[in-house]
């Protein structure tokens, strides 16, 4: 099938690259366009048709640079630079949720797809329904257990009803069912505990799917707006989804230093993004063991 | 990180068995190390001052602590009430009334320590302030909050875009709304049907406070038990809207953005919002060339040419309350951080000049630093043609009801009258509640 | 090997097995089952935010959400709106993601198919609140997408009222949803494509069959539990949607034509503080997802294909 076409350049070919350059643009363009927004005056911004190229022509005080939006999106609205904190807080949580989601959904989907125990269906079953719950529906009861719990407007407030999701133990046990019990029959058999062989022989082979599986835990914390607007009262508790939304209502900023502010808060993302992307693209890898 | 956490589960623990003790002490006690949560709305201006008065007061109080949240003011409402839901409202905090008066209906707020604030009772209380100022915080003779601010909306308006438009500013400003239409249609510029300069737009989003003078000039009203009374005169409010949007002159709509945030840049794309006094303080801080250069001024609330009442913008407060379930020896301690707040020597004026906020006071309203504001005779003359806004039963989510109306007759086509049967609905169904 | 024995290891293990689901078993209880099921009683009581009493209601709050206005937001309003949401994001968004799927994989150099693939997951690495901020200004009037809906229809000067008009609002949701999920779906195709041997194509062009047909006879039915499966995946998603409607009513928007199910639980409950009234709508949204998620195990278990 490879060569069978070489040198060729069918009209479906050239019409594949039309398609997908067309969808490509309708993805990009948006970026680009916060990219270049970014440096701009809003009057630029604002002005039709939009020019890509920032300008200084359209600046209306002369006190103003290229990156005076910069400028203003980290100072924030009141001068003390709390953006480095919130964006710090941001990174903590979404690491550590990432961790404990990996190594708890693991472990869970491990018991669920390798042992056969009396109510195992019935905890899958249990497990997967929680899946359902949409957030709202349980944000008021969730805020009541955390004020028990005495973890509002804490870093662990933040962390600890994200410590695992559904959805985790889902992808791992689907990816673990088809993980060779020889492997685990060997290990039994010289002696190995059941513990140890998870944390010896199951983790350190499943390499792949629990890069995907941080990434994505890490991409939802990242992302979570709902939760933090309750739990963080104080400034510096932030997280960054709520830096940019509070930013955004303030009197003075303006479409310029909104995406300025957008764009900053990405950067964390775009770099996680570029630097594994093999593990994001392979984010649906886990899918190849549906069947089980 | 680490550190952080132990250190922070440590000072919970200090702080818990704080909670748990009451006090029955008259005088503010010093010793004892105590905690205060203060919650209130982003305002840069403000925010500046009273850090400075709250490092003022635990300098003289060193066993007090004041942990501030400050969220945007929709947040700040919804984080209000989720946290009096669970039972950890914060100690102290503040609203607009319309949000806030339903706090004291259900006795989640505290009525004033007279005492501590420095006065005899209620009536001594009440009456430090202009007369029916305080009104709304007044529930079975108790004072239930002093005010932060009570702040009625004028007309602001740029002189430049003003002459731009081959208008004069000094005798073309719109006292009526045909006329605001009449100059807006003169002021607006358009590529084709996309407007890229307003004469002037609403602040869509506070119907009680903008919209239901309108209905009351055309004699509509909005009233607890009936709703919105007085149909003919919604119907040609909302008939107004609907001419003031898209599908009418294009004049406006609530989708772009907001005309007070457009208007302190001076960029000549808006020429009128409709704001506070305290807009003056913050075109000074985002733009002091604008504010320096005179070329802004305020204009009275317009009424419609067969109006049947004169009425202006509806007047709105934010009200310091204090959390009912707190100990008593906290709300002592608020009170007493209120009342440094609000009732020492002079704040009221720092108040006034560095935030642009009123409070009401007899000393106040007289003084001259209130007269010297600029245009503060424009603000108390529609001041004297205004009343409080709706702040009774259900005014969060009748607001947000007529909201949907003017929205629905802007945008979405509907007929007035049909928009009206539906917001009646609506409203009553709120009310019946 | 003796029986009992045997038996006795398999118990053994079985507790492993067991205790190894406990610390899931036990945050869920705490952070999912404790807060539905307090949702649940929540729904049968007139509970508000602020007052402190609340009685038992029986079920008089499902019956007010199914028959009365809810100050102008009714439910019937929000399953209508969330039912158009869904179906008009994630049949698009199904079909095209599976197009250029198999665009992609047919295409002959991998380093081109590796690098649209990059292209298109970009904007899902973004965070809602970006996404919807982004997409705000470029629907204003003034903004770039009116300027190429006018450049693309060969008009001037129209304003296509993507925020205002009503159809056009809820296809600018769409939209926004559509573009931060295109890459996603896209990448869960391509891996079910890769998972379907190669042998199967070839065999079907030594018989001389066109790609098209190729494509429509082999890999569309070898791929059907994929489709199957990531349909009720992006339905799911789609019912769930948030963000995008509440950052665009927060940006003045019209709230009725977009007021998806749990737009309307959140202004209900933390807006408005009718607590009882919002429970009651989280349990119905919540019954909903529970039968799409039967349909889904239904699908998976009965439509699995042996290669």
């Amino acid at each position: 099938m490879k060569n069978q076409f070489v040198g060729k350049i069918s009209v479906g070919e050239v019409l594949s690259y039309v398609f997908l350059t067309i969808v490509l643009v309708f993805c990009i363009l948006p970026l680009i366009f916060m990219l270049t927004a970014a440096f701009m005056d809003a009057k630029q911004i604002m002005s039709m048709p939009y020019t890509w190229i920032p300008s200084s022509k359209y600046f209306t005080t002369s006190t103003r640079t290229f990156f005076t939006n910069f400028q203003k999106a980290i100072v924030g609205n009141h001068g003390d630079n709390i953006f480095f904190r919130n964006l710090f807080n941001s990174l903590i949580v979404a690491t550590v949720c990432a961790m404990t989601t990996v190594f708890l959904a693991s472990l869970c989907g491990f018991g669920l797809a390798k042992y056969k125990f009396k109510g195992q269906k019935a905890v899958f079953m249990a497990i997967m329904s929680t899946m359902m719950i949409p957030f709202e529906a349980i944000m008021i009861p969730l805020y009541l257990v955390a004020t028990k719990m005495k973890i509002i407007n804490t870093i662990p407030g933040l962390i600890i009803p994200f410590l695992v999701s559904a959805f985790g133990v889902f992808q791992m046990r689907q990816y673990l069912i088809t993980f060779p019990t020889e492997y685990l029959d060997a290990a039994r058999v010289d002696g190995m505990g059941e513990f140890g062989i998870y944390s010896r022989i199951v983790l350190p082979n499943s390499t792949p799917v629990i890069a995907t599986l941080a990434i994505l835990s890490f991409r939802n914390q990242w992302d979570n707006l709902l939760w933090p607007l309750l739990c963080s009262q104080a400034e510096k508790m932030k997280t960054i989804p709520l830096y940019i939304s509070k930013f955004a209502e303030e009197k003075q900023t303006d479409e310029g230093a909104l995406m300025a502010c957008a764009l900053l808060a990405s950067i964390p993302m775009f770099i996680l993004f570029f630097s594994m992307s093999k593990y994001f693209l392979g984010g649906a890898a886990v899918y190849d063991s549906r069947k089980g | 990180m680490k550190k952080l956490l132990v250190a922070l589960c440590a000072l919970a623990l200090m702080v818990l068995p704080l909670f748990a003790q009451g006090g029955s002490e008259t005088a503010v006690d010093d010793s004892k190390p105590i905690t205060i949560e203060f919650w209130t709305h982003e305002d840069a201006a403000r925010q500046a001052l009273e850090e400075k008065y709250i490092a003022e007061y635990t300098a003289q109080h060193p066993n007090v602590t004041i942990n501030v949240t400050r969220q945007s003011a929709e947040k700040l409402r919804e984080l209000i009430q989720t946290a009096f839901a669970a039972g950890q409202g914060p100690t102290f905090f503040n609203l607009p009334i319309e949000n806030e008066y339903q706090y004291i209906e259900a006795g989640r707020v505290a009525p004033a320590d007279y005492k501590t604030l420095g006065f005899d009772n209620a009536k001594d209380l009440i009456s430090s302030y202009a007369d029916g100022m305080i009104d709304a915080v007044v529930y079975d003779g108790d004072v239930y909050g002093l005010p932060l601010e009570t702040t009625n909306w004028s007309i602001f308006l740029n002189k430049k875009v003003f002459r731009d438009a081959g208008l004069d500013p000094e005798t073309d400003y719109p006292k009526t709304w045909e006329e605001m239409v009449e100059v807006s249609k003169k002021i607006v510029v358009r590529d084709g049907d996309i407007i890229t300069r307003r004469g002037f737009d609403f602040r869509y989003s506070y119907e009680l406070t903008y919209f239901v003078p309108m209905v009351e000039q055309l004699g509509g009203s909005l009233d607890a038990e009936k709703g919105c009374v007085n149909e003919e005169a919604w119907v040609k409010a909302l008939q107004f809207m609907k001419e003031w949007g898209p599908s009418g002159n294009n004049l406006g709509n609530p989708t772009l953005t907001a005309a007070r945030k457009l208007f302190n840049k001076d960029n000549n794309d808006i020429a009128m919002a409709n704001t506070g006094l305290y807009q003056e303080a913050r075109i000074l801080s985002d733009n002091p060339d604008f504010y320096n250069s005179g070329e802004w001024m305020v204009v009275p609330y317009p009424v419609f040419e067969d109006a049947v009442n004169d009425v202006a913008g509806c007047y709105y407060g934010h009200f310091y309350m204090v959390n009912a379930d707190a100990s008593k020896e906290e709300q002592k301690v608020a009170w007493d951080i209120i009342k440094y707040f609000l009732l020492t020597e002079g704040h009221a004026e720092e108040y006034l000049t560095n935030v642009g906020l009123i409070q009401p006071t007899n000393a106040l309203m007289n003084s001259e630093t209130y007269k010297n504001m600029p245009y503060s005779d424009v603000f108390s003359g529609d001041f004297a043609r205004s009343h409080i806004v709706y702040y009774k039963k259900g005014a969060t989510a009748i607001q947000s009801a007529i909201n949907t109306a003017i929205k629905s007759v802007m945008l979405q086509g509907v007929e007035p009258k049909d928009a009206y049967k539906t917001l009646q609905t609506a409203v009553m169904e709120i009310l019946e509640d | 090997m003796k029986k009992t024995k045997k038996y006795s290891i398999e118990r053994r293990q079985a507790r492993w097995g067991f205790a190894f689901t406990i610390p899931c078993l036990v945050f869920f209880a705490i952070f999912a089952f404790y807060p539905i099921i307090s949702a649940f009683i929540t729904s049968l009581t007139n509970r508000k935010a602020i007052s402190r009493n609340f009685s038992f209601v029986g079920l008089e709050n499902y019956i007010y959400i199914f028959t009365k206005g809810n100050g102008g937001y009714s439910l019937l309003n929000s399953l209508r709106a969330t039912l158009e949401f869904t179906i008009g994001t994630f049949i698009p968004m199904v079909v095209v993601s599976l197009f250029v799927a198999v665009l992609l994989s047919q295409l002959r150099k991998p380093g081109h198919s590796k690098f649209y693939e990059l292209c298109f997951y970009t904007p899902a690495v973004l965070s809602s609140v970006v996404a919807a901020t982004i997409w705000m200004i470029l629907f204003q009037p003034t903004g770039l997408v009116n300027q190429m809906s006018n450049f693309l229809m060969m008009t001037s000067g129209r304003d296509y009222q993507w925020l205002t008009s009503n159809t056009m609002l809820q296809i600018s949701t769409m939209i926004v949803y559509f573009w931060k999920y295109i890459g996603y779906f896209t990448i869960l195709f391509i891996t079910g494509l890769a998972s379907i041997p190669s042998t199967l194509y070839e065999a079907a062009l030594v018989d001389g069959s066109s790609r098209w047909h190729s494509f429509w006879h082999i890999t569309l039915p070898l791929l059907k539990p994929t489709v199957v499966l990531v349909s009720i995946m992006a339905m799911l998603q789609c019912l769930k949607t948030f963000s995008t409607q509440y950052m665009f009513v927060q940006g003045g928007t019209a709230r009725a034509p977009i007021d998806v199910i749990t737009m309307n639980i959140y202004f209900t409950g933390v807006n408005n503080g009718y607590l009882g009234r919002a429970s009651a709508m989280s349990i119905v949204l919540f019954l909903i997802m529970l039968v799409f998620t039967a349909l889904q195990f239904k699908f998976q278990s009965g439509d699995d294909v042996d290669y």
